[in-house]
């Protein structure tokens, strides 16, 4: 008797299930923008930071008067940071609801594989936070833009900091992948360039997620730098730190993420990490007008401080918002055409969507950590100037991009 | 005479409502099929070693993703490769590698074979991550999915449609060869095989070189799916060579019943379905199959199908009821 009531229990939550989805409606007469992050797993954290910033920039938008007199509908897909199951997710929104704008934040691999997708589907993809500078380099199509970073940016934007301040030996350490050999290359490049007399004189990569760095610690501290360089990001710049402040590595960081507020939480010693250096597009303490009333009006809704991905995300949405309007429709090519040569002026100064390429020509904001902020009651950054766009350009022949 | 027809009018029946489904369904469900239709023939080649065969087989995914990248790195560095061309490069991979792999694990079985194959797909998945400049790495491949030429003409595979009835007819012809292996004489060696090999070998089979042809064999149908998988998606990452592939299909597996042939058919179905449903609802959707899954080894061990037969037998079939005890229990 037990044994039928199970069978009979199984076959009906079985049924249940797969009625499920008849109850799910989709809106109508909405834009539907699809936001590829990992929702769960380990960056969990860093995909829900990018989506809160898309989500304000869909409500902002929505608040005065919508898109075109649409509203903006976010959708978010969990990535898992997997290509494979973005692209799949991605694929079924584009069938069934026919979503046609993508962006998302998190993992270069995601990227890529969506940019190939929405060639194919003849849909947008945006990032704001996919940063190796090959997406927009030899792996460029013209369904893909990038109103954000880029390695080459970056490294560019942090080695005139260097330059500027006047170290002349300095050590660069970055994970074993192509996001962190782009990184290193371009910054060597640019340093090359600008001031042949700095040396590098320590070049070390590591394997993405390493757990004892004292090997490369003992090698930076024998090579004795004035200055360290690192694009490492999470857990790899939190153990760099951790291990090697007590070990002796005493000398400034010049780092991508510095001001990445869970990752200083996370040190637990703000001693480890002040006086370190970084380059953003997007940050918190940038001194422009449209930047405070950003800031403030977010910290009045939401009681609590926007993260460098939420303001990352919102400025590059709000940017693509811009492009629909002035397309005046969202057919792609329309899109396309429209945002191709388009200037915003947002929080982070103004953005310039080069056509050859798709990346955006944008300012970096450098920032420093220092113990009192008006922020958090940990350290944080405070605001040290800005590279113009102009300065880290790279010229459109050096990218390896070809637009089809 | 009714047992030999009925499998044929099934298969029949099956064709024509499968010829009928792009009228019926929408593009996005489509999609879904064709996906279904290409995991229904790797979890098959998957029972043929776990329901007949008896072999927990670890490492499925190295043959389904080495022909997934095998397929895509074909596609990309040689221009102009015909699809047939295509298939017989993935297929032939998975054949070559089942081979010598078999040869390597022939005297092994149960948790020894286990262990080994995970070891194996361990590797394979290990060279896809590392071999950054092939396989892409983490990056993936990206391809474009070649037309189909037929000799008089050529036809476009740009669209669902198409490459769903193309799915649909070589994957279909796949899984009734598969079905009819069952019942050659050579499929009878397997199941024998399983039930009391020493006996096998006293009466002159040589029992290695049948598990060599068999591992070989569900290589290849595995290695099949894993090319239309490629051309399906016109993408492939390591996810299709990693040791979760293999946990994906022995789930499917487990969940539609190693018992009958069908079993593993209804498994893919629930399987994708749920995984499509449920990955909307909540992004802690393997844990919603972890816990059916654990629950059907634990009070089902026999799968869906052998649930739908109970039922099937508690309505329909009462006279035939042979004193309460499952007839469904060993009819392979």
């Amino acid at each position: 008797m037990r044994k039928k009531l199970v069978y009979g229990l199984c076959f009906l939550s079985m049924v249940l299930m797969l009625s499920l989805p008849a109850f799910s409606v989709a809106a109508e007469g909405t834009i539907k923008l699809g936001v590829t992050e990992p929702l769960s797993g380990t960056f969990k954290d860093i995909g829900e930071r990018y989506l809160d910033g898309v989500l304000y920039a869909a409500q902002v938008i929505n608040e005065s008067g919508g898109l075109l007199g649409k509203k903006v509908e976010v959708v978010p897909i969990d990535s898992e940071l997997k290509p494979d199951v973005a692209t799949r997710k991605a694929q079924s929104l584009i069938l069934k609801d026919g979503v046609k704008f993508f962006c998302g934040g998190t993992g270069s691999s995601v990227g890529a594989a969506m940019a190939q997708l929405a060639e194919k589907q003849n849909a947008i993809m945006y990032t704001y936070g996919m940063d190796a500078a090959s997406m927009t380099g030899e792996k460029c199509n013209k369904n893909f833009f990038r109103p954000g970073g880029s390695t080459d940016g970056r490294s560019f934007a942090l080695a005139q900091l260097v330059v500027k301040m006047g170290y002349k030996k300095i050590a660069i350490i970055g994970q074993d992948y192509s996001f962190g050999h782009e990184a290193l290359s371009a910054f060597k490049k640019r340093i090359a360039q600008i001031s042949p007399s700095t040396k590098i004189v320590c070049e070390l990569y590591h394997p993405a997620g390493t757990k004892d760095f004292a090997p490369y610690v003992s090698q930076i501290i024998a090579a004795k730098p004035d200055a360290i360089f690192t694009p490492n990001w999470g857990n790899d710049l939190t153990l760099l730190l951790k291990q090697g402040r007590p070990m002796g590595m005493k000398q400034k960081i010049f780092d991508y993420y510095i001001n990445d507020e869970v990752t200083i939480q996370g040190l637990g010693n703000d001693s480890l990490i002040i006086g370190s250096m970084g380059a953003e597009i997007w940050t918190i303490s940038m001194p422009t007008k449209k930047n405070e009333v950003f800031v403030a009006k977010f910290y009045k809704e939401k009681k609590r401080w926007p993260s460098y991905c939420a303001g990352k995300a919102y400025t590059a949405t709000m940017f693509w918002a811009e492009a629909v309007k002035k397309a005046g429709s969202t057919d792609i090519a329309a899109v396309i055409k429209a945002w191709e040569g388009l200037s915003f002026d947002g929080p982070a100064g103004v953005w310039t969507m080069r056509a050859g390429d798709h990346q955006g020509q944008v300012p970096y904001w450098y920032t420093e950590i220092v113990a009192k902020n008006k922020y958090f009651k940990h350290a944080f950054e405070t605001p040290r100037g800005m590279a113009t766009a102009k300065s880290v350009e790279v010229p459109l022949a050096e990218t390896g991009c070809k637009m089809k | 005479m009714k047992q030999k027809i009925m499998p044929l009018i099934t298969i029949i029946a099956l064709f024509l409502l499968g010829i009928f489904m792009p009228v019926i369904l929408k593009q996005y469900h489509l999609n879904m099929l064709t996906e279904i239709i290409i995991f229904a023939l790797f979890a098959v080649s998957y029972n043929l070693l776990l329901g007949y065969a008896g072999l927990l087989s670890f490492g499925h995914a190295m043959f389904f993703g080495l022909s997934a990248f095998v397929t895509a790195i074909a596609i990309i560095h040689i221009p102009g490769l015909s699809l047939w061309n295509v298939i017989l490069i993935g297929v032939g991979a998975a054949v070559i590698v089942g081979f010598i792999i078999g040869g390597l694990l022939l005297r092994h079985k149960g948790s020894y074979f286990a262990l080994l194959t995970l070891a194996f797909n361990a590797l394979f998945y290990a060279i896809a991550t590392k071999w950054h400049s092939v396989t892409g790495g983490d990056d993936g491949l990206s391809i474009t999915r070649p037309g189909l030429d037929l000799g008089f003409t050529s036809i476009p595979l740009d669209s669902l449609t198409n490459f769903y009835y193309l799915t649909l007819v070589i994957m279909g012809a796949a899984i009734v060869f598969c079905w009819y292996f069952t019942h050659t004489a050579m499929g009878k060696t397997v199941l024998l095989m399983r039930e009391n090999e020493e006996r096998m070998k006293f009466l002159g089979f040589n029992t290695n070189i049948s598990r060599l042809i068999l591992f070989t064999f569900t290589g290849a149908l595995a290695g099949l799916a894993g090319v239309f998988y490629t051309l399906h998606f016109q993408f492939v990452s390591i996810s299709a060579i990693s040791p979760d592939m293999t946990t994906a299909v022995l789930l499917m597996v487990f969940v539609g019943g190693t018992k009958k042939f069908w079993g593993p058919l209804l498994g893919v179905f629930v399987y994708i379905i749920l995984q499509n449903y449920l990955s909307n609802i909540t992004d802690r959707w393997p844990l919603v199959i972890g816990v059916i899954f654990v629950l059907m080894v634990l009070y089902v061990p026999g799968g869906l199908s052998d649930v739908i037969m109970n039922v099937w037998q508690r309505f329909f079939e009462k006279k035939d009821n042979n004193g309460g005890k499952s007839a469904t229990a060993e009819e392979v």
